[in-house]
């Protein structure tokens, strides 16, 4: 079986790290490769990154508030590169009422603060599951 | 899950996890006399472990400064206003990341960012709009700002108390001006893609000279520890690292020529208080003394005021929790009351949305209220020091100030504050903080009630979270950027900016240049790339 790929990245210029490097190392001792990208990214150079690492899953950290304005700027460029199919995540501090809006927008899964490590690697272990059964 | 009846918990008992201090220092059962060694101390007196000022809060309180600012300076003023109004005492401006990387609203990777976490803001008008009708020599003002955004910020303050026709002497307040903890903690991978370090200290030690000769009430530095902190280091790196990053801006000070009595009791910190409640008031009171020795012993300062720490204080937002937030407003006071009883100078009280969002009006106004309550209800004002004499904080206070000095003589070993920077040596404690605190946590070695104890069901937390800027926002502030860029004599501009990269170039103080540029219209964005090119320094981001 190949090593489930995972991209983890900030966009634009919020500069807060905690979350996704916690997480980073969660998923790496659980088995993911993770292709970490840090900080002060364009959604173009995220979604290349994931083509050509043929990652599984694009996930993507936020904590000023601007996961709106991202997560349809990442699904518009998915979309142009035509890999609408892979598993969009975001993680971070996002109000609750915007959870819903950004699954409209296209996004798979959005963990709040506090999710368990547990969960957060079952969620993202279905996922890749449900990617090789298609 | 629903939170069950615990018939058992009363025959079971409950009792503290372990019995060590948050950065893990282990307490005994009791303290008595014995475990105090010096007994002598009062409040006032050098090394002013029990405050700076003898009668402390008697004298006047400390500054109720919640920080504000977000969307355009114009919603900011609003906000100003509202919290003065709701009780504040001081302003403390924060500017968007954009500001705090030196750009423009309109860069390419700005616009998700523009006014999200503090004001958007990039012309000498709008700092006019940021502080229309505020009196600029009656309110103190912190500015939250690091080099190469700083200088132009602080350029654009003073030419505004020129135009309004107050004297340099009159302005009251604190630029940030730390160069390690631009955005968040002193990583090199949130720092380093933006300017490079040294020029950043040395620019920012520019914008310190000009305020030590021109500014006498003006504070030219805070040493940024919150940040540092936030990055789940614990107390006693939080305080470590704080004063050896004081360090090195003394150090420069004084090759600069300056004389440290002119400018050490103009330097401030920014520090953090976290949930331990003795061991963040301990760490505040040995600071406060090791600040004291250091001037004295290693500088040898000569004015009292010079061995004075003084220090503002945010409770921790790190501590807040997204689950059951209302519960952040019993955090939020029991952290209020340990800033007090440490002896303060100013306290922003970090409030109970904050784990969503910025604050909201209302949420605002609670954390003010929570400051007012302390200072007028309780009777904790009417005595200075109050748990100075307590065997046990005194003793914490003494283990701390060991624990810190022996991580400064590490720090000191490994090279100084900037060489273990460089080197990655600070990375590496955030890392091990971070993968420390993750695992405390999950482990539950920290419990942290409703999140891994005693949790229980909570579809959504039951408070409304800020939507602070109107969706217009963001693109309002381009056109605006753009349209001002339109309205400018451009050779004006263009020989203002090259004045700014050939003073830079040369070495000298880059901030009078920097002060003709703002006159000339220059962008906060433009003056920064003048000073990026004069370092032959790209920007490494998007």
């Amino acid at each position: 079986m190949t090593k489930k790929r995972i991209i983890l990245a900030k966009l634009g210029l919020d500069g807060h790290t905690n979350g996704i490097k916690i997480v980073a190392s969660w998923l790496m001792e659980a088995g993911f490769e993770v292709i970490y990208m840090g900080l002060y990214n364009t959604p173009e150079k995220v979604v290349k990154a994931a083509i050509e690492e043929d990652a599984d899953i694009i996930g993507l950290s936020f904590l000023e508030g601007s996961h709106i304005y991202y997560a349809e700027r990442v699904i518009e460029v998915m979309k142009s590169y035509g890999i609408e199919g892979k598993k969009l995540v975001f993680g971070g501090v996002i109000p609750p009422d915007d959870v819903e809006r950004l699954k409209e927008i296209g996004v798979t899964e959005v963990f709040l603060p506090g999710t368990p490590r547990e969960i957060i690697i079952s969620k993202l272990e279905s996922m890749i599951g449900e990617r090789d059964e298609n | 899950m629903k939170r069950e009846i615990d018939f058992d918990a009363y025959i079971r008992g409950e009792r503290p996890k372990n019995f060590k201090t948050a950065s893990g220092i282990e307490v005994k059962e009791f303290y008595t006399i014995e475990d105090v060694k010096d007994k002598s101390e009062i409040p006032g007196q050098y090394p002013f472990t029990r405050g700076i000022h003898r009668d402390m809060y008697r004298g006047r309180f400390w500054t109720r400064r919640q920080q504000t600012g977000y969307g355009t300076p114009e919603e900011s003023n609003r906000r100003m206003k509202a919290v003065l109004r709701a009780g504040q005492t001081g302003l403390n401006i924060d500017v968007d990341v954009v500001v705090k990387l030196g750009l423009d609203p309109d860069h390419p990777l700005a616009f998700g960012d523009i006014g999200l976490v503090g004001t958007s803001i990039s012309t000498f008008e709008d700092m006019e709009k940021l502080f229309d009708g505020i009196p600029l020599d009656k309110v103190s003002t912190t500015l939250i700002v690091s080099p190469p955004a700083s200088l132009v910020i602080m350029a654009m303050y003073i030419l505004l108390a020129r135009k309004n026709g107050i004297p340099e002497d009159a302005l009251m307040g604190t630029v940030m001006n730390d160069s390690f903890n631009q955005l968040v903690g002193p990583t090199k991978e949130a720092e380093l893609p933006l300017f490079p370090i040294e020029a950043n200290i040395k620019i920012g030690i520019d914008l310190m000279e000009y305020c030590v000769k021109r500014i006498p009430k003006w504070n030219i530095l805070n040493v940024n520890a919150y940040n540092m902190r936030e990055t789940c280091l614990d107390a006693k790196e939080e305080a470590a690292f704080a004063m050896c990053i004081a360090k090195e801006y003394i150090k420069r000070l004084i090759e600069r020529g300056l004389d440290i009595d002119d400018f050490a009791g103009r330097i401030g910190f920014f520090s953090d208080i976290g949930m331990d409640f003795f061991e963040e008031i301990a760490k505040i009171r040995a600071m406060r003394r090791i600040w004291a020795k250091m001037l004295k012993e290693e500088f040898k300062v000569k004015k009292e005021r010079s061995l004075w720490f003084r220090t503002a204080i945010q409770t921790s937002g790190l501590a807040l929790t997204a689950k059951e937030p209302l519960n952040n407003i019993a955090r939020a006071t029991i952290q209020t009351l340990a800033a007090v009883l440490a002896g303060a100078q100013s306290i922003h009280t970090t409030s109970y949305d904050e784990a969503y969002a910025l604050p909201t009006e209302e949420a605002q106004k609670l954390s003010i209220r929570i400051q007012e309550i302390l200072a007028y209800e309780t009777g904790i004002t009417k005595v200075a020091d109050p748990l100075g004499g307590s065997y046990f904080v005194e003793w914490l206070t003494d283990k701390l100030e060991e624990e810190i000095l022996k991580l400064m003589e590490e720090v000191e070993k490994e090279g100084g504050f900037l060489e273990c920077y460089k080197k990655g040596w600070v990375d590496e404690r955030i890392a091990k903080g971070r993968k420390r605190y993750a695992e405390r946590i999950e482990k539950k070695e920290d419990l942290i009630v409703g999140v891994n104890i005693f949790e229980d069901d909570e579809e959504k937390p039951p408070i409304s979270i800020s939507k602070v800027y109107s969706s217009t926002m963001q693109k309002s502030r381009i056109d605006y950027v753009r349209e001002y860029k339109k309205r400018r004599d451009t050779s004006k501009v263009k020989r203002a900016l090259e004045s700014v990269y050939r003073e830079a170039k040369k070495g000298s103080n880059v901030f009078f240049p920097i002060l003709d540029a703002v006159e000339s219209m220059a962008t906060l964005g433009e003056i920064c790339e003048a000073l990026r090119r004069a370092y032959d320094f790209e920007l490494r981001i998007g």
